[in-house]
Parts: structure tokens; sequence; C-alpha cells
């Protein structure tokens, strides 16, 4: 099966730092997500894959050609959206769009009915002919990311692709995103450290600490993988050491962590240890003030590879 | 070859998107012209002066006519008024007093028994106190007084004797040429500067901070394409300002430049030349800049030196020593020297061929500065 990226034991170090360790990794055409804290070495393994980095060691090949050998190729068939955004405001919609497509030598004739396919489709058909200094920031992004498959590229990198946007606009972004996956089949390389983004969008995911990867799969994979539970969490009035002890000794309970005032209880199955929890609680002679019940999220699962929260 | 010209024609676009930056680049310079050309250009006149008269006869009225009388021109022999404005003072203390407070810049004293002196053909000193402190003022009016004087002592002579009188009779050699169409070439090449610093360098600096540098370098365009595309863009705009200052120099100044279809041409040549090695050095210089600020806070003392060491505004030939050594590898001085050849002599290409080599050489190696540096700095 040929894959959208394949990495050969990829390595960056700048000085004493390795930023990327030694990874090998495989993407299939796929919506796939590159996750971690800042600093964990996901944005110098992209830079690296669209060959404006070289590797201190090894090699990758994207869209079947290879970085270092065929850069010129890998440049042709791939689309990369920066995190820092290099639209130019003075210019209209149209105008830097076109610019893109002569960059990559679209004929006039492709370019143009490209362009005003990928504006209808990200619904800037109307606004096309206005500076883009007049855009809102989610429009401008929505821009950034078509501007980058004017040429029609096999893989689409986008590093971030929703920073800074207010939590509509990302909506709109990633609907968007995914859009262009589904109906053009163009593979996706995302890196994020929005989890409910990566978790909604991704098929696979590759949790990157260190310059390495620590977990890989889908995102239900990657929850299952540290338990397959649920997480209580239960706020208490009164807690006797007898209930807390009680509590660590049932059966149906994983792991019981203190915060303050109160517990997360990683449990088996949720739904049935809410009420036991509560009956144990109370024939100790504790009082629960509230308790809730969630789903295991990636953050859950990134304190579990990585001893780190994302947020930190 | 394709991506050289559409990296060329985003620059272009944005360009003419930012209609400031070109009127700060047109603006700059032809204020420079119309405020140094208008406060450097013109003679000094009604400068007030004291006399003070210790002798009354005909000869010290004469004397005293003849100053009053003199003129003084703007460059080209145009605009004469008045050199001074006299004012009669009784005693020599009382003309002092007055120097030091500033109230005239110069004392004529014309001494006790000058009338009789005259009359008996003997020496006479007339004392001319100057506030040197405007040196300007000062030679001036030493120069005035002594031609006065000159005067004075001729008409004597040919009233009373058959001395012969040499004069030097002075012809130009072209029409009258005003201070501000001296100082007019300097200002294109200075406008071809200001694009180099706002509209070449600092652009690229920009673009390298947002990282649209990096933006080409993920797409199939070349490096060369992406220096070739930059430069091209630079000098396309460098030479459209420098020819829009050109002609509102005409329209606005008035400057009146002699130029015929073969001067035309060679002008475009000429600031073409200029415009391809000032941006040349500027990009150059702004790709090893480590900011945008730091790269236009240090690039106005490079504008400064080049502006007035190229003679634009005096010439050369009035130069201390460090400062010729200066001009002379200071491309722009080639710039003006050419310009004023075409545009006041009339001169062929012979005569610029000079200038040309030294500015094709100029830009052939800041070309190569920037294509080296360009390379490494990406």
């Amino acid at each position: 099966m040929d894959l959208a990226v394949q990495t050969f034991g990829i390595t960056k170090t700048f000085g004493d730092f390795t930023a990327v360790d030694h990874l090998d990794l495989e993407i299939r055409h796929e919506v796939f997500g590159l996750l971690g804290p800042n600093g964990a070495g996901k944005t110098t393994l992209q830079r690296m894959l669209v060959t404006v980095l070289t590797p201190t060691e090894g090699t990758a090949t994207v869209a079947g050609a290879d970085i270092l050998r065929e850069a010129n190729q890998v440049r042709e068939r791939i689309g990369v959206v920066t995190q820092a955004s290099t639209l130019d405001l003075e210019l209209t919609a149209l105008e830097n769009m076109n610019l893109y497509g002569k960059y990559y030598s679209v004929p006039r004739k492709k370019r143009q009915e490209k362009i005003s396919e990928l504006l209808e489709v990200v619904g800037l058909a109307d606004r096309a002919k206005i500076p883009v200094a007049g855009y809102s920031g989610g429009m401008k992004r929505r821009l950034e990311i078509i501007r980058a498959l004017v040429h029609e590229p096999e893989v689409l990198f986008l590093d971030e692709p929703t920073t800074g946007l207010d939590p509509q606009a990302r909506a709109a972004v990633l609907d968007y995103v995914k859009k262009i996956h589904e109906e053009h089949g163009i593979t996706l390389v995302i890196t994020t450290h929005y989890l409910d983004e990566a978790e909604n969008l991704c098929d696979r995911l590759a949790i990157i600490d260190r310059g390495k990867i620590v977990a890989l799969g889908t995102p239900t994979e990657l929850k299952r993988k540290i338990s397959g539970g649920d997480i209580v969490e239960a706020d208490f009035s009164a807690l006797p050491d007898t209930a807390l002890k009680a509590l660590e000794g049932a059966d149906f309970v994983l792991e019981v962590k203190r915060r303050d005032g109160g517990l997360t209880i990683l449990v088996k199955n949720g739904a049935e240890a809410v009420p036991k929890i509560v009956e144990i609680v109370d024939s100790k002679g504790g009082k629960l003030r509230t308790i809730t019940l969630r789903e295991l999220t990636l953050d859950d699962v990134f304190l579990s590879f990585t001893g780190r929260s994302l947020r930190e | 070859m394709m991506g050289a010209l559409a990296v060329c024609e985003r620059d272009i676009r944005k360009f003419i998107k930012q209609p400031a930056v070109m009127a700060a680049s047109i603006m700059g310079p032809l204020l420079t012209l119309i405020l140094l050309g208008s406060a450097y250009g013109g003679a000094i006149t009604h400068v007030p002066v004291a006399v003070v008269r210790e002798s009354y006869g005909p000869f010290t009225s004469k004397f005293v006519d003849i100053l009053r009388n003199e003129q003084s021109c703007a460059f080209g022999g145009i605009n004469c008024q008045n050199s001074f404005q006299l004012y009669d003072v009784a005693v020599i203390d009382t003309a002092q007093e007055m120097l030091r407070e500033g109230r005239v810049k110069g004392i004529v004293h014309i001494p006790l028994g000058f009338d009789r002196s005259l009359s008996d053909k003997v020496n006479v000193i007339v004392t001319v106190s100057l506030d040197n402190t405007d040196p300007l003022s000062a030679a001036s009016i030493g120069a005035e007084v002594a031609q006065a004087a000159q005067q004075l002592s001729s008409q004597i002579q040919i009233s009373t004797a058959n001395g012969s009188i040499i004069t030097a009779d002075l012809e130009n050699y072209y029409r009258n040429v005003l201070y501000n169409e001296f100082m007019a070439p300097g200002t294109f090449v200075q406008s071809i500067m200001f694009v180099s610093i706002i509209a070449g360098g600092v652009q690229l600096v920009v673009d390298k901070e947002r990282g649209i540098i990096e933006g080409y370098l993920v797409t199939p365009l070349k490096k060369y394409e992406i220096i070739v595309g930059v430069l091209l863009s630079g000098v396309i705009k460098a030479l459209f300002t420098s020819i829009a200052t050109f002609v509102l120099a005409i329209v606005i100044v008035g400057i009146r430049p002699n130029l015929d279809i073969l001067g035309i041409t060679l002008t475009i040549f000429t600031l073409s030349l200029t415009s391809l090695g000032l941006i040349a050095m500027m990009t150059a210089y702004a790709v090893r800049s480590s900011s945008a600020d730091v790269y236009r806070v240090s690039s106005f003392p490079i504008n400064l030196t080049l502006y007035y060491t190229s003679g634009a505004v005096y010439p050369l030939e009035g130069f201390p020593t460090w400062m010729k050594d200066v001009s002379m590898i200071n491309p722009e001085t080639y710039s003006v020297h050419a310009l004023r050849l075409l545009m006041y002599k009339g001169a062929g290409f012979q005569a610029v061929a000079g200038d040309f080599a030294f500015l094709a050489v100029f830009s052939a190696l800041m070309l190569a500065l920037a294509i080296v540096v360009f390379k490494r700095g990406l």
C-alpha cells in the first residue's frame, strides 16, 4: 500500500538539542494529527517533511518522493499552510491565489477554474475582489488553506490551523478542512495542540514528546490504551478516611487520585460505578457535594503517556 | 522564469496598493530639492551693514552710493537685488555695539582723510569689520566692498589718467543653470535610494520575518527565481519612482533639462543602472540585517553619507580630502555626474561612458554580493 508520508529514522538536532529523534512514521491517505505540546518537535518534523529543513540524519518520502533527493517533486505535490499568516493583506483573495498558482506554474485557464471552485467551497466567492485586510480571522485562514490547494496537492500540511480563532470560526475552518479531505481525497497532516480538534478531525494521531512518538493510533484506540475506562469526578463536603479506603479497595475502581476538594476516580464502567460510589460514601458517613461522569479525553491520554498535561 | 515573474508581480502589486511608499520616496527627495534648493541657491541680499563716515566729501558720497547700489544675483546672474541694507551710523562705538547685538553683519569704516587721500591719489584703507560667525554673509560683504572699492578707484583713474584697466570678460558656456537645477540629479538618485531602502530592503526583511520567504521555499520556486524576482521588482519600482520624481521636478520645481531623444535614453539608462546597483546593495544589506528595526535605523546614515558625498549639493572640488576619497567609491557620485552632463550639457554617450563603466562594475559586484548573501540567508 502506498503511503502519503513515510519517515526513516528522521532526526534533527540543533546543537545539543535533539528536536526530532530517530522517528519512524507512516501516514496513509487519511487525516493525520501530530499532537504535542510546544517544543515537542512536531513543527520541526513538519518543516523537514516540507523540505524547508534538512534532516541531520535519516530521510522521508512525501507523496512518493524523497525529501532529500527529490525535494522539487515533493514541493510540487504538497501544499503547506503555516502557523503565522503569509497572506498579502493589501491584495485581494483572487490576487493572493493567482500568485500562488503562478508559483506552481499552474496554467492560466486551469488556475482560474480551480480558484473560483475553491473560493466557492469555503464561501469566499462573493468577497474575492476585496483586499484581504478587510477579512475576519476565520476568513483569512480559510483563504490561506485554499491558497495551498490551487495546484491540487496530494498532501496538505497544516500547522496549527485554528490557532487564534474564536470557537465559531474554528468550527467553520474545521468543517471546511473535513470537506476538503472528503471531497478532494487530499491527505491532511495537521499539527495541533487542541485535543478536541484532533479528536474530532483526525483518523489517526501520533502523540509526540521530546522528538519521539509516544503513542500512535485512532483517537479511540489511544484512549482505550490507557485503561479502557471512564473518569468520575467527585467533590465532598465530608470524606472520612474509611470512605476513601473503601473506595480505593472497591473492585470496580482502577485508580483514585486526590485533588483539591475531591477525588478523580478512574473506573471500568462509569454508568455502573456512579451509584456504587454514592452508596459507599453514604454508608461510611461521607457527604457528596457533586459527582460527575466524563469520558476519557486525549489530555488524560497525553498525561498518562508523557506525565505532563498538554495545557501546561 | 515564470516563477521569477510571479515573485516580481507580487512585489509590484503590493507597491501599487501602497501608494504611501511611492509618495514618500518621491516627496522626500523633492522636498529636499525645493527646500535646500531655495535655501542655498539664492544670493545673499539686503545684508544689514553699518557705514561710519568720518570723512565728508564727494569721494565718500560716491563710495557709499556704489555700495548702496551694489547688486547680488542668484546663480546665473538672475534675480539681482541690492546687496546691502545700509545704516548710517555717526560713531564707530555705536556701530560696534550694533554688530555685537546682531543688528548689522558688518561695519564699513570710512576714515578721516578719505577724500583728501583720494584727491591726492594716495592709498587709503577702508576698514571692514565682519560678523564672521556667519561666514557666508561675511564673505559676501567682503567681496562686495572690495568690488565697490575697485569700482571707485577705477572711476578715479579713468577720470584722471590714461592708465590701462584690465577687465576679465566672462562668458557663460551654457545657459544659466540655477542652484536647484545643479542639485536636481542628486534628487533623482536619492529617490532611487529611498525606494531601495523602503520598498526594496524593508519589504524583504518584513517578508523574511513574516515567513513569506520560507513560504516561497515550500513551493517549486527555485532560489534563483526568488532572487531574480525580488531584484527585478526592486529595479522596476526604483526606476519608476525616479522617473516620476524627474517629471515632478520639471513640472513643480521648474527644472529645465536640455534633453533630446538620445539624452532621454541615456538618462533612463543611467537611472536604471543606478537602480540596479543600489537595489542590489540594499537587498544584500537587508538580508544580512538581524531585524527590520536595525535595518531601518542603520540605512539612514548610509543614505546621508552617499547623498552628501556624491557632489549632489556642492561641487566635489570643495570637499576635504577624506570626503573626496569617499566620493570616489560612492556610486551616487557617478550617477550625479552622468546626469548633470546629460541634462545640462547635452553630452553624448562618450562623455558618460566612464560613469557607466563604474556603475556597471558596481552593480555587478552588488548583484554578486546579493546573490551570495541571499542564497546563504534563505
